[in-house]
């Protein structure tokens, strides 16, 4: 739960505790007529004036804040006792049940609102005991579906198989576990229906179908003051403004509680905050097709900046795969998303530059960038199920990034759109052109991906974990395309993973990243024989392989961004740390001919 | 222990006007010994995870049964299936989603404790430590929720729970996938350990081959809901026999991929389980397939290495 | 296929709500055609009462009555009015299209309203604007619509008297008149509405801005102009229309406070005199009626939904 509403919780509480203290506070009595002051306007014993049979205006105000609030308290809360009972056992018990209370309650559904009431008060006749059954019978199948829906949510969860596998009861589990998920949106609907209430109410008793006459009511003065708007116009506005603002303060509340409910994280604007001077002695790298250098990257929390990558520096040459390598939380896919330029908005770049051919992307405007991504830096990422737009072709997705890039015919750009099907292996490629995602297989929509990133021949591809969602076998497809496509088009490829194995494949080079930095780094095959830093040694040791010893694993956890460890990030973790390591934080030194590693103890 | 004998399950699927079955797992005869670990291993869609789940009880037979020490989990009454989930014990894939996000994880673990009234009231506390003990965790905490620990903490919490009622067989299903590499590894011998000390029986259902070579003593590979090739681990990883076995091991990249035997690529996706091929399920995919693979369903076939293919 | 289905479903639930009618007279407790003729406690005539009972047919068996009524919907005959003796069809049909009127010129205005508002502010997510619109939806939307009306007639036709208070003019008679005249109960519901309009677009906006299929046509550097359209705005707008369309619907009958407050002559305004004379062919009649408008405009959003989003048609 996070923050509750409390100013609109406050507002609330404070009419309704005037509703409930009404008799006691002293006023007038609000059916009391004085009909030679009918219409009188403000004065001390009567401040906001006399209505049109003299009874004072703020004593019905109040009163009529009394029996709006328990007529609408009344309902909603019968609407819910029923309503989420109903939803429960339909969930609970699917089958019969649930065709008997949530059918039935869709029936309701066939009916608006109003009209419903309106069919009950035919029935029944106006007044206010009529109105609590008649509101109550509107709101209901909302607390039912709310309900059903918690349930069902609750049902699927692994924890609640977890009690089943235990052997717990059906009424244990609907107690324990059930009843808690529904109880925040089941409040949440009773906030609405309250503040549905009181308007329906006040519309019911204006047309003259709710509250009967003479007892107060916000609708009815309403309605009475119309006749006499000419003459009073304020004894319309005071009912008005009363109505207006206690819905105010419950929507307010409503929200507040659905917020608080079910959270969604807030994203702060965009906020690119660049070091204008660049540091002397960050010139680029004239073969490299990507230099990265000193990248940091600052991302705003509620309790202060974390810097999920600090200091990253690293080279992409042509025809060469660079894997970034690293457990979650490591940073590798902010790297990534960095370099791109899209970074999620409460994340910025502080520090550093990342050169393509010269030009530095983390200083460019992003109308600049924008040219850039998708025609020199393409990408594929991790989820090929969520990453296509799931409405449109796939054909007319690949013609897109063509011809965001290109000024080609709709036509040519899907004639190529074909071609690059084809090329990147989709079976068909002239008639699949015309599917949507959903009906093409994960491993056939990561080709698809990989198609739209080479659309435009780039010089630099990221792979930001492109295979992890896929089965082993459809993994090996997928590598093996990237590697073909690497030679054939001289690609340079910049491949993030948390797989070792899959490094060993692919990687020319390797850059092993641990809490945001970068531990090592080398060509794989000789960072793989002969690690330099106890963290990849100990990662290499955990990972399971075929032949050789039972993997081990590395004690401890990776330390939070938000609580990093002085010195070097490893040390605690570390088995060959000593008292100099958590001194201060290792630079990457020289290890070797292409190798660096943020050890001080590498050769000792 | 437990065995099971011509095991399916299909789920209906489709409209009310097209309504057919879908064929999860079909015709699965396999033995967990006491004291053994049997690895399950297929891709997305082979049914493995359906397979624990029949295991357990948890689901419906279709067709075949499931015995455990004899007793037929489908004809248990309602008190013997009460003992019986006691005994019979599951650890999940998702760390996360496993635990209850608002209880405290000394009283998850304690809920076995209670529905089977294992230990008085004042003793829970104890046996509650006693568990995080076990499994690595600190006592005291008992009173923590579960978005204070890690992922790795976690599946040691779930562990925990699943051993809380004294269970004698464990499905564990995909236990690892979820966690990091260097966490994996922890779990793994925590696994390891607790299986020799308890002399648990276990199903350990995986799609990753390494991990499954060096916990399980015998593995079983599904494909399409039928096993392909069941045997001792170190016979399958050294001579795969079936042509999808030898196309998993070649295809799970390696750490040494100059040492990898000689790769063999399966072209296309797995057919979708609601519409499998006639005869072997694999041969729309197999490079070895032959006319007759299409009519005739191979059989398991062989005495502790058994293989279902009519080409080998 | 699924068209069909969806039509099916549609059929089953106009057939279900007329029953829920027919039934709902004989699930009051107590004899109905002395519950509809009793007015103020006082007991009603015996032969008025026998009367009634056979003018409604209420002396037979109840399942003859249900087919006999199923089987008069049939052929569109929903009887006669208890008021007038007139077919209650004809005064539907005069006044139906007056309703409809009203709430598609409110829809219209939402729409153009409150769409294009709200995905301004989500793209100027945090700014001033975003703040006062978001604040401004807010006081709209708990303005309850009888008091907009009743505030509207007295602003401009008390004091400013610019237009008369309320009323009705064919088209065809004066057309400027007329468009005046639905241009103020029209608006009365428009603000509500488009302050929901906007509040769903906003939200659905800033949720789709952060799918990753987004991120795509980003990385693909597709112009912010075309991801708006093309992959935003088309995906957001799918749970706004199923608000939009659900709102209509519940203005169908919700239109009775702003034709009472304007004297609009359409269907609601009729049903209110109904009810208040406990006219239950009249009653029935209306309430059957707007069922079934509701029935059919969530099939017609399920339409646009299925044309919109592939995966739906399956």
């Amino acid at each position: 739960m996070t923050r509750l509403p409390w100013p609109a919780l406050a507002a609330t509480a404070l009419i309704a505790v005037l509703a409930i203290l009404a008799p006691w506070l002293g006023l007038p009595n609000p059916v009391t007529m004085d009909v030679p002051h009918r219409l009188a306007g403000p004065s001390a014993a009567h401040w906001l004036g006399q209505d049109e049979f003299g009874r004072d205006v703020l004593t019905r105000l109040i009163w009529g804040a009394r029996v709006s609030l328990s007529v609408a308290v009344s309902a909603a809360a019968l609407a819910c006792l029923i309503g989420t009972a109903l939803g429960i056992t339909g969930g609970y018990l699917r089958g019969i049940a649930e065709i008997l209370t949530l059918r039935s309650i869709d029936v309701l559904l066939c009916f608006p609102p109003l009209l419903l009431a309106l069919l009950v008060v035919t029935l029944l006749g106006p007044g206010a005991t009529t109105l609590i059954p008649v509101l109550a019978l509107v709101y209901l199948p909302g607390f039912t579906r709310v309900a059903y829906a918690g349930v069902l949510t609750a049902r699927s969860q692994d924890y609640v198989e977890a009690m089943r596998v235990l052997g717990a009861g059906s009424g244990r589990i609907m107690l324990r576990t059930i009843l808690p998920n529904i109880g925040g949106p089941v409040l949440v609907q009773f906030s609405l229906a309250m503040a549905a209430a009181v308007v329906l109410e006040s519309g019911l008793s204006f047309l003259g179908l709710g509250v009967v006459p003479p007892a107060p009511s916000w609708g009815l003065m309403i309605g009475a003051a119309r006749a006499t708007m000419a003459q009073a116009p304020l004894l319309l506005l005071w009912p008005c403004l009363a109505l207006t603002l206690t819905v105010l303060v419950m929507n307010a509340l409503c929200d507040g509680l659905r917020d608080a409910v079910d959270p969604h994280p807030t994203y702060r604007p965009a906020a690119r905050r660049l070091l204008d001077a660049i540091a002397p002695g960050l010139l680029p790298t004239p073969k490299a097709v990507l230099d990265l250098a000193h990248l940091t990257v600052e991302i705003d929390t509620p309790a202060g900046p974390i810097h999920p990558v600090r200091d990253v520096s690293l080279q992409v040459f042509p025809g060469e795969t660079l894997a970034i390598v690293g457990e979650s939380g490591s940073g590798k896919s902010v790297t990534s998303l960095a370099i791109t330029g899209l970074l999620p908005g409460a994340a910025h770049v502080t520090e550093g530059a990342a050169f393509l051919d010269g030009t530095d992307l983390l200083r460019l405007p992003e109308e600049s960038l924008r040219k850039l991504r998708g025609d020199k830096i393409a990408m594929v990422f991790q989820d090929p199920g969520s990453s296509l737009n799931p409405v449109h072709r796939i054909g007319a997705q690949i013609a897109e990034a063509i011809r965001a890039h290109r000024p080609l015919s709709d036509k040519a750009a899907r004639a190529e759109a074909i071609a690059l099907l084809r090329r990147v292996g989709l079976p068909d490629p002239d008639s699949r052109a015309r599917a949507y995602p959903h009906e093409l297989s994960g491993g056939q929509r990561q080709r698809v991906m990989i198609a739209i990133a080479i659309a435009n021949h780039p010089s630099l591809l990221i792979a930001d974990e492109p295979t992890t969602a896929l089965d082993v076998t459809i993994q090996a497809q997928i590598l093996e395309l990237l590697s073909d496509l690497k030679r054939e088009r001289g690609l340079a490829l910049l491949f993030i993973t948390h797989a070792l194995p899959v490094v060993a494949e692919i990687a020319d080079r390797v850059a092993v990243m641990y809490a945001g930095e970068i531990v090592e780094t080398g060509p794989t095959a000789e960072v793989f024989l002969a690690p330099h830093h106890p963290y990849t040694a100990a990662l290499l040791r955990s990972a399971p392989d075929e032949e050789g010893p039972p993997p081990v694993g590395i004690p401890g956890i990776v330390p939070p961004p938000t609580a990093l460890p002085p010195g070097c990030t490893f040390a605690p973790r570390c088995p060959r740390a000593i008292p100099e390591c958590t001194a201060a934080p290792p630079a990457l030194r020289s290890a070797g001919a292409g190798r660096l590693t943020r050890c001080i103890r590498w050769n000792a | 222990m437990i065995t099971t004998e011509h095991l399916g399950k299909s789920f209906p699927i489709g409209g009310l006007f097209n309504r057919h079955a879908l064929h999860a797992v079909r015709d699965v005869s396999i033995t967990v010994g006491r004291g053994e670990t049997l690895g399950l291993v297929g891709e997305s869609g082979s049914g493995k995870s359906t397979v624990g789940r029949l295991m357990l009880g948890l689901l419906p037979a279709t067709t075949g049964r499931v015995l455990f020490e004899g007793q037929d989990l489908a004809a248990a009454r309602p008190a013997q299936m009460r003992t019986l989930r006691r005994r019979l014990q599951l650890v999940f894939q998702d760390p996360y989603a496993s635990l209850d996000p608002r209880r405290t994880i000394g009283a998850q673990i304690a809920d076995a404790l209670v529905i089977h009234k294992l230990v008085s009231p004042s003793f829970r506390p104890a046996r509650v430590a006693a568990l995080l003990d076990q499994v690595g965790l600190a006592p005291d905490h008992a009173a923590r929720y579960p978005h204070q620990f890690s992922g790795g903490q976690r599946q040691r919490i779930g562990i925990a729970r699943a051993l809380a009622s004294g269970p004698d067989f464990l499905v564990a299903d995909e236990p690892v996938s979820a966690l990091d590499v260097s966490v994996q590894a922890q779990v793994l011998a925590l696994l390891a350990g607790l299986r020799a000390e308890l002399g648990l029986a276990m199903l350990f259902i995986s799609h990753d081959l390494p991990v499954v070579r060096h916990l399980a003593d015998r593995v079983a590979v599904m494909y399409l809901g039928r096993i392909m090739e069941e045997g001792p681990v170190k016979a399958v990883f050294a001579t795969p026999r079936h042509p999808y076995t030898q196309a998993l091991l070649s295809a799970a990249p390696s750490l040494h991929p100059e040492r990898r035997r000689a790769r063999t690529l399966l072209q296309g996706d797995p057919p979708s389980p609601a519409n499998p091929p006639s005869g072997c399920v694999f041969r729309t995919r197999c490079p070895i397939a032959a006319p007759a693979c299409a009519s005739t369903i191979p059989a398991l076939a062989g005495l502790t290495h058994r293989v279902a293919c009519i080409r080998v | 296929m699924w068209f069909l289905r969806r039509l099916g479903i549609s059929v089953v639930l106009v057939w279900v709500a007329a029953s829920v009618v027919f039934l709902a007279i004989h699930l009051v407790p107590g004899d109905p055609a002395e519950l509809l003729l009793s007015q103020g406690g006082s007991a009603p005539d015996r032969a008025m009462v026998e009367e009634l009972r056979d003018q409604l047919g209420l002396n037979r068996p109840l399942y003859v009555q249900y087919g006999q009524q199923m089987w008069r919907l049939l052929h569109f005959d929903l009887g006669r009015s208890m008021q007038d003796d007139s077919p209650v069809s004809e005064e539907i049909l005069r006044r139906l299209p007056r309703t409809l009127e009203l709430i598609l010129a409110a829809g219209l205005m939402a729409v153009v309203i409150g769409i294009p508002g709200g995905t301004a502010a989500a793209m100027r997510r945090g700014s001033v604007f975003d703040r006062a619109t978001s604040w401004l939806a807010s006081l709209a939307l708990a303005i309850p619509v009888f008091v907009v009306g009743t505030l509207i007639v007295m602003v401009f036709a008390q004091w400013l008297r610019w237009v008369p208070a309320g009323g009705f003019i064919a088209f065809a008679k004066d057309p400027v008149q007329h468009l005046i005249l639905l241009a103020m109960p029209a608006s009365a519901i428009g603000l509500g509405l488009s302050a929901v309009m906007f509040r769903m677009t906003r939200a659905a906006v800033l949720d789709v801005m952060l799918k990753d299929y987004v991120r795509t046509a980003r990385a693909k550097g597709v112009k912010p102009g075309r991801i708006l359209t093309r992959h935003v705005v088309r995906t957001a707008l799918m749970p706004v229309i199923t608000v939009l369309a659900l709102y209509l619907g519940t203005l169908l009958g919700g239109t009775v406070l702003v034709e009472f407050v304007f004297n609009w002559p359409g269907l609601s305004g009729s049903l209110v005199s109904a009810v208040n004379a406990r006219d239950y062919p009249q009653v029935v009649g209306i309430v059957l009626v707007i069922s079934v408008l509701f029935v059919g405009l969530n099939l017609t959003v399920d339409i646009i939904y299925g044309l919109l989003d592939p995966r739906v048609r399956k």
